[in-house]
Order: structure tokens, then C-alpha cells, then sequence
């Protein structure tokens, strides 16, 4: 109606120009104007080149237009930008589940750290342990043999010492029984060692 | 002859030696005798040399062999010999010989046995005990 209102208003003078030289014959052709207002308005529409056959082949020609427009064009616009879409969503739903994994993967990352530190920390413990167990092995060991030491080097001090005292005494021995033997033999006359000798067969008589 | 053919051998010819349990120069002198003529020569010598020993051995088994420091009577000799006459059951004669290195006292020696009451010997036990 807005389209065929403007198109009146556009040609206004015109269309009534014609109106008036068609309306002087028409006046002597009254039977044709009794045909109603339906026809004017055909009349009107066919003074501006549209008529039935004219808007029906346009109305065709727009809908093969249409058709060819929605098949070809539309048509394969709409499912690319449905296809852009689900794309969008695919890649949306993706990034959200690569969030979904790393923060899972950050989770499990974060447990085996946890994991990881709690090993060491009781492998370091474990080391500790060991390594005092072995200073202290090695410390008793030490302390043993040096006892070992300590008792062997007072035994061999000790048989130093008893074998010294026995050099000794028999050096000392020796020395007095030498220097008895020299004195008694410096000493003793016949007389005294005769008598020895008969006291020595008195007791051999015994 | 085997070594053992002449110990026996040599053993026999003492007791030939002997007269009353005590070795008779007569009789060594006829065993001698008898044998330079029996033997020969390398037959002799180890037979002789087993028969000399023999024969020395039976002598110091009859000899008191007595060493004393300073002077020792005859009459103490004799009571020596006596007691181990006595004590060994057979004739025993004493052979003194001086030794003043015994200090005082006397040692004597019978074959094997020997019987020390010297001052040497208690000298030497006294430092054996001291050392």
C-alpha cells in the first residue's frame, strides 16, 4: 500500500490528465464504466504497465529469483555461518575442556609434587637414619679397636716389663751369685773348705 | 759284622772280663790276646772299639769319681766310696781330683749318676731361684 501510495502520489498530474481524456469517452461509454471500481483499479494498474500476466511472470521470475538466491546464496550462507557456529561452539566447548584438563592436570601435577616431596622427604630421612646408624656402626668400631689397641698395647707393654724384670733379676742374680763365688773363693782357706767338705760327707751320710 | 752283631759281641767279651762283678786286667788282657789272634784285622778295630767302650763304662760304674775344692782326707773318700757301695749294691772305689771352681764341698759321679753337695751348685740354684 506505501509502495502504490507513493507511485500515486508520483504521478499525479499525469494519471489525471489521462483520467480526464479516458473519462470523455468513457462518458460515452457509460455500459463500460458500470463495470465497477475493481476494473478502474485494473485500468489503473494497467495504465502503469502492470497487468496480470506481466506481475505473474514478474511474481514467478522473483520466485525463481528467490529460489535461486535462497538455493545458491542463502542457502550455503547460512550453513556456513552455521557451520562458523558450531565451530565457534566446538572450539568454545574444547577450550573449555582444555581448561577443564589442565586445571585437572594442574591438580594431578600439584598431588605428585605433593607425592614427590613426601618421598624425598622421607628418602632424605631414610638417609639420615642410615647415615647416622653408619657413623655410629663406624664410631663403636673405631672405639673397639681402639680398645683393641689399647689392651694389646698394654699386654705387650706389660710382657715388656715382666721380661725386663726377669733380665734383671737374672742379671742381678747372676751378678751376686758371680760376686758371691769370687768373694768365697778369695775367702775360703783349706782349712775352712775342709771342713765344708767333712760336713758335706757327714750329710751325705744321712 | 752288623753294628748290632757287634754291641752283642762286644757285650759278651765283657762278661768274660769280669772277675766277681769287677773288670780283671788279666782277663781283659787274655781277651785281647785271644782275639788278635781269632780276628782279623778289619773284623778288629769296631769290635775293640765297642769292647773299649764297654769296657769304660764298667769301670765308672765301679768308680766314685769325687771332685771336691780344698783338701779332702782319704778316710772321707773312702766314706763316700762306701755309701755308694752301699746304696748301689756293688764294690765302688774312690778317684779324688781337686777342683777349687766348686768353692767348698764335693761332686761325685758313679757311671750315670751324679750326686752334687758343692757350693757352686747351691750358688747356681740360688740365682736360678732369684731370677
Amino acid at each position: 500500500m506505501t509502495f502504490l501510495s507513493a507511485l500515486l502520489a508520483a504521478d499525479a498530474a499525469p494519471a489525471a490528465a489521462k483520467v480526464a481524456a479516458t473519462a470523455a469517452p468513457a462518458a460515452h461509454d457509460a455500459p463500460a464504466a458500470a463495470h465497477g471500481p475493481v476494473d478502474t483499479i485494473i485500468q489503473l494498474f494497467g495504465s502503469f504497465g502492470v497487468d496480470g500476466p506481466h506481475l505473474l511472470i514478474q511474481l514467478i521470475n522473483f520466485s525463481i529469483l528467490a529460489f535461486v538466491l535462497y538455493r545458491f546464496a542463502i542457502k550455503p550462507a547460512l550453513g556456513q555461518m552455521e557451520e562458523r557456529n558450531r565451530l565457534i561452539e566446538k572450539g568454545l566447548a574444547d577450550a573449555q575442556a582444555a581448561t577443564q584438563r589442565l586445571a585437572e592436570a594442574q591438580k594431578a601435577s600439584d598431588a605428585k609434587l605433593n607425592a614427590a616431596s613426601d618421598e624425598a622427604a622421607k628418602i632424605l630421612a631414610d638417609a639420615r637414619n642410615a647415615a647416622k646408624a653408619a657413623v655410629e656402626a663406624a664410631k663403636a668400631e673405631a672405639t673397639a679397636a681402639q680398645t683393641e689397641v689399647i689392651a694389646k698395647a698394654k699386654a705387650a707393654i706389660e710382657a715388656d716389663r715382666v721380661k725386663m724384670m726377669n733380665e734383671v733379676r737374672g742379671e742381678v742374680s747372676r751378678l751376686v751369685v758371680e760376686t758371691a763365688a769370687k768373694v768365697l773363693e778369695q775367702n775360703l782357706d783349706d782349712a775352712t773348705r775342709g771342713r765344708l767338705n767333712e760336713a758335706a760327707v757327714k750329710q751325705l751320710a744321712r | 759284622m752288623s753294628a748290632a752283631s757287634v754291641r752283642a759281641e762286644a757285650k759278651r767279651l765283657l762278661a768274660l772280663s769280669l772277675e766277681g762283678g769287677v773288670v780283671s786286667s788279666e782277663l781283659v788282657g787274655a781277651v785281647l790276646a785271644a782275639l788278635t789272634k781269632s780276628r782279623s784285622a778289619h773284623q778288629l778295630r769296631p769290635l775293640l772299639r765297642a769292647y773299649l767302650t764297654n769296657v769304660r763304662r764298667e769301670l765308672a760304674r765301679g768308680e766314685a769319681r769325687i771332685e771336691h775344692a780344698g783338701p779332702l782326707s782319704p778316710a772321707d773318700a773312702d766314706a763316700i766310696a762306701a755309701h755308694f757301695s752301699k746304696a748301689l749294691g756293688r764294690p765302688v772305689r774312690p778317684v779324688a781330683r781337686r777342683n777349687d771352681a766348686l768353692l767348698a764341698g764335693f761332686r761325685v759321679r758313679v757311671a750315670d749318676d751324679v750326686t752334687d753337695l758343692s757350693a757352686s751348685l747351691r750358688l747356681a740354684n740360688l740365682a736360678k731361684s732369684l731370677s
